[in-house]
């Protein structure tokens, strides 16, 4: 791999100003195990390369799958076709050469691509066994892990040559009840979006000790239980109250709120037609209430075993800690060395890739909320009425990232500061700063833990990243909820 | 054709008995813009293998880029490994699969075949350069050619080259935004010139309106309608979902599920839509009848699911590990026109809202068909049949099975669209009658 990027940079034109080389080899291990079958194992491999070239400041890229003569030859012509046939006249800014030469791999404690199947298969099939124990209106139950290992080598015209190995490991539950009228799901770890099959769970950047740890057979009773116990729970409320949020669902808010908000490309305009704008521009940088000042967020890469986690982006700059929101107000962007460059600003390291078949984009890695002082528990505690979620089932936002709903697989009522009874298909709606500005308590340190979530969307053609969160719970006043 | 009919068939003998390969050539080629200014070209060149073995009720996949003998002996290897670390398999076997129906014949088109960067660039010249001064645009061009091979260790062999192209140009001007998105197989079927005349219309300066509130008849265009009907499809009208009473018209086979306006069916090979001829599994799409005047006649399915659709699937199988879901679901809807104009449309809204786009619609409860989305780019106010300001954008959250009841008009012309997970969804406008929709 490393002699192939060699190779190719070898082969550009002179007019080539910029360009940089991504091999890769991503191999992925799924196995899942269902309440009617043997299970499922899936094994992918896919090895291939990016070429990215600049001239006259317009990109151009190509990808190939072919890594012969014949094929470094044609990705060479395609990249440096596309970016001639604009004609010149672009204004990429690149900022600091990127020169760094290094080697570098995630750690683990196990291997997760060394651990027999059987053994996963095993654990899979118990955690199953555990949740069809909740009874005959269990309709469907999938327990699964994924482990991911993508072998990395960048290389860039600026002498760069960055060899990474990162590997990813999770793990999850999912429960459908039905009783013919209605159908409830539960999951464990955390919610996925969608019908995703597989890829389900909790992620980290490690190996297979982080599915060990995250006690899928010990939980699947629960789990189902509440499945079933949510079809006769009553409907949640149509008021407006004190919402607590499980750390979990905040993950997701934060996502949407903060992570895909603060990328400098979509703030830049460069996603209006896809994925949409973004509330924070750059005028309002340093000015714009965000939250209360209880509240502060931070893009972070250097997490140690978070799933946003790296040493090096895809162009090669270092993994950072980067504040987004201080004390309420938004002051800073996710970037890449483009979209810094015309901010007048370094990049921050968010330059990734969904693999070697796409361009990097401006993607968030793991973004966080520095914990507050109270607990979960002084939170409910110290509410008269409302009610506590957790578990994202659903959510849709405008394309300014403003205007957002909600929807979690499981929610409780609180009364006198008390737990009371589970309630179903809880949603809750608002606008990103009068939620994140009715914030008046967040758990503390002791709560906060990162959630890694592995289907993160954005682009076209369309790329999924893997991401983290590092949340505590929180508390809204006088929220929208119900239908 | 890039795939060799020769090293799938050495593929297929290195894999062995119980194998089906579906694969993939994949060339994609991208023009991004944004703020009237080109920001990436894209050339993408993949090939992925798909290969699942199934043996005595046992599953196993895997896949590759490549085809080249070596690296299939080692998949085949670790899948044969996989295959014996699994116990025998419980669940009821799928019916065997019957492959004797021709495979339809897809033209490909010879303008996208032929992909020329520069025919990009002016297409987006051409776009910019008719707008006003004033305005930005932001978009894509993308073509794409899709090489399709589905073969199994019985002596399947289904093959097909599909072509696309497709642009979206979303133009901003004094804070507001219209879109356009067109899609054909052929380019040159693609009314480029066109573009700029319907942004600058759409972006004709009118007052902003007050944000109405509580309930009031909507115009649903044919991209908004497109949001719709494509979602309803993808959580209700599949087999499966009907079959273990997961979707919102289990058991009602036969009843009336939509207004009687409502006729839709789903035709990979209706060259109205953009046309493929088998699904993942190498089944022939059948033309397959949904609803007929709101009576639900039908719903799709595969191999596994073929005993709901008379014991013969009827193409609608998704590929492995498609990132939405193992279920079959529609592909190629199509809803049949009706005979209003859009002027007519827009009379008998009378006042109302007219979305021109909805973005982000998600399910929320798939069994009550509970969803929720926001209006996207132009968005209007009616009075009395007659565009009288620009409308905020707003959030729907409302059942689709309400909407789909409450629709009093259908418009004569349709709309060929796709999303992320259809391929085609082929639309009129619709009107729904106030109710189901209410602005909060």
């Amino acid at each position: 791999m490393r002699d192939t990027a060699e190779i190719v940079l070898g082969l550009l034109p002179p007019d080539v100003k910029y360009g940089d080389i991504r091999v890769i080899r991503r191999t992925h291990e799924q196995v899942l195990v269902e309440l009617d079958g043997p299970g499922e194992v899936n094994y992918d491999d896919s090895l291939g390369l990016g070429l990215r070239v600049l001239i006259d400041g317009q990109w151009g890229f190509a990808a190939t799958h072919r890594l012969d003569p014949q094929g470094l030859d044609a990705v060479v012509a395609q990249a440096v076709g596309q970016a001639r046939a604009t004609g010149g006249g672009g204004h990429v800014v690149l900022g600091t050469p990127v020169t760094t030469r290094d080697t570098w791999s995630s750690p683990m404690d196990v291997d997760p691509f060394t651990v027999p199947l059987s053994t996963k298969l095993d654990l899979l099939a118990a955690t199953v066994k555990e949740a069809a124990t909740a009874g005959p209106l269990v309709q469907q139950i999938e327990a699964s892990m994924d482990f991911y290992r993508d072998e990395k080598v960048f290389a860039n015209t600026e002498g760069a040559l960055i060899e990474q190995t990162l590997t990813e490991s999770g793990g999850g539950l999912m429960v459908n009840a039905g009783d013919g009228n209605d159908v409830q799901r539960r999951s464990f770890p955390q919610g996925v979006p969608r019908q995703i099959r597989g890829q389900r769970g909790d992620f980290a950047t490690a190996g297979f000790e982080h599915v060990l740890s995250l006690g899928l057979v010990e939980n699947a009773a629960r789990v189902a239980a509440e499945a079933v116990e949510l079809l006769s729970a009553p409907q949640c409320p149509d008021e407006v109250t004190t919402l607590v949020a499980g750390s979990n669902q905040l993950a997701m808010v934060l996502h949407e709120c903060a992570g895909h908000p603060m990328e400098a490309d979509r703030a830049l305009g460069t996603e209006a037609s896809l994925a949409g704008g973004t509330y924070a521009t750059p005028e309002r940088r340093g000015n714009f209430r965000w939250g209360t000042p209880i509240v502060s967020a931070y893009a972070d890469a250097t997490i140690p075993g978070a799933l946003g986690s790296f040493k090096y982006d895809d162009e090669g700059t270092p993994s950072q800690r980067t504040q987004l929101v201080k004390d309420g107000i938004f002051l800073g962007y996710m970037s890449s060395r483009e979209y810094a460059g015309a901010l007048g600003l370094e990049s921050t390291g968010q330059a990734r890739a969904d693999g070697w078949q796409r361009l990097p984009l401006v993607r968030m890695t793991n973004i966080c909320l520095e914990p507050g002082e109270s607990s979960l528990a002084e939170m409910i505690d110290g509410t008269k009425r409302g009610i506590l979620v957790d578990i994202n089932r659903g959510f849709s936002i405008d394309d300014q990232r403003m205007n957002f709903r909600f929807q979690t697989e499981i929610g409780w009522e609180i009364k006198d500061g008390k737990v009371g009874r589970m309630l179903k298909n809880c949603t809750y709606q608002s606008d990103t700063p009068t939620f994140w500005g009715s914030l008046d308590a967040l758990g503390g340190p002791s709560e906060w833990r990162v959630h890694g979530v592995p289907s993160c969307n954005k682009g076209e053609p369309l790329q999924v990243a893997h991401v983290g969160h590092g949340t505590v719970p929180g508390r809204f006043r006088n929220v929208q909820v119900g239908r | 054709m890039s795939i060799n009919q020769s090293d799938v068939e050495q593929a297929l003998a290195i894999l062995g008995a119980g194998t089906r390969l579906d694969i993939l050539g994949e060339n994609a080629d991208l023009l991004r813009y944004a703020e009237s200014e080109i920001t990436a070209q894209h050339s993408e060149r993949r090939l992925r293998v798909r290969a699942r073995i199934n043996r005595n009720g046992r599953s196993v996949a895997g896949s590759l880029e490549t085809l080249d003998p070596v690296a299939v002996r080692a998949l085949a290897d670790r899948l044969q490994a996989a295959l014996g670390e699994l116990p025998p398999g419980t669940s009821e076997a799928a019916p065997a699969a019957d492959h004797s129906a021709a495979t339809p014949d897809i033209p490909a088109a010879s303008s996208v075949l032929e992909s020329d960067p520069a025919v990009r660039h002016q297409w987006f010249k051409t776009v910019r350069d008719g707008l006003d001064s004033a305005a930005m645009l932001g978009g894509a061009i993308r073509y794409d050619v899709l090489d399709r091979v589905v073969a199994d260790s019985t002596g399947l062999f289904r093959a097909e080259t599909l072509t696309k192209a497709s642009i979206q140009a979303i133009a901003k001007q004094d804070g507001k935004s219209a879109s356009v998105r067109i899609m054909h197989r052929d380019a040159d079927q693609i009314p480029v010139s066109e573009i700029p005349d319907r942004l600058r219309e759409a972006l004709r300066p009118l007052p902003q309106v007050e944000a109405h509130h509580g309930t009031c008849r909507v115009l649903l265009k044919p991209q908004a309608a497109n949001a719709l009907i494509a979602t309803y499809g993808y959580a209700v009208l599949g087999a499966n979902a009907y079959a273990t009473g997961r979707s919102a018209v289990s058991g009602r086979l036969g009843e009336k599920v939509a207004s009687e306006l409502i006729t839709l069916v789903d035709d990979g090979c209706d060259p109205d839509g953009l046309p493929s001829g088998f699904d993942a599994e190498g089944n022939v799409r059948r033309r397959t009848p949904l609803l007929e005047n709101g009576v639900l006649v039908g719903v799709v399915s595969d191999q596994r699911r073929a005993g709901l659709t008379g014991g013969v699937p009827t193409g609608h199988a998704v590929p492995d590990g498609w990132r939405f879901g193992g279920d079959p679901v529609p592909s190629h809807l199509l809803l049949e026109a009706g005979e209003s104009t859009e002027d007519e449309l827009l009379a008998e809204c009378g006042s109302g809202l007219v979305v021109n786009r909805l973005d982000y619609l998600r399910v929320l409860h798939p069994k009550e068909t509970l969803v929720t989305g926001t209006t996207r780019d132009a968005t209007y106010w009616a009075e009395d049949g007659k565009i009288v300001g620009w409308h905020p954008q707003m959030r729907f959250t409302f059942r689709m099975e309400d909407v789909m009841n409450a629709v009093i008009g259908v418009g004569a012309v349709r709309e060929r669209c796709d999303q992320t997970f259809m391929e085609s969804v082929v639309v009129p406008s619709l009107l729904i009658d106030a109710g189901p929709l209410t602005l909060p």
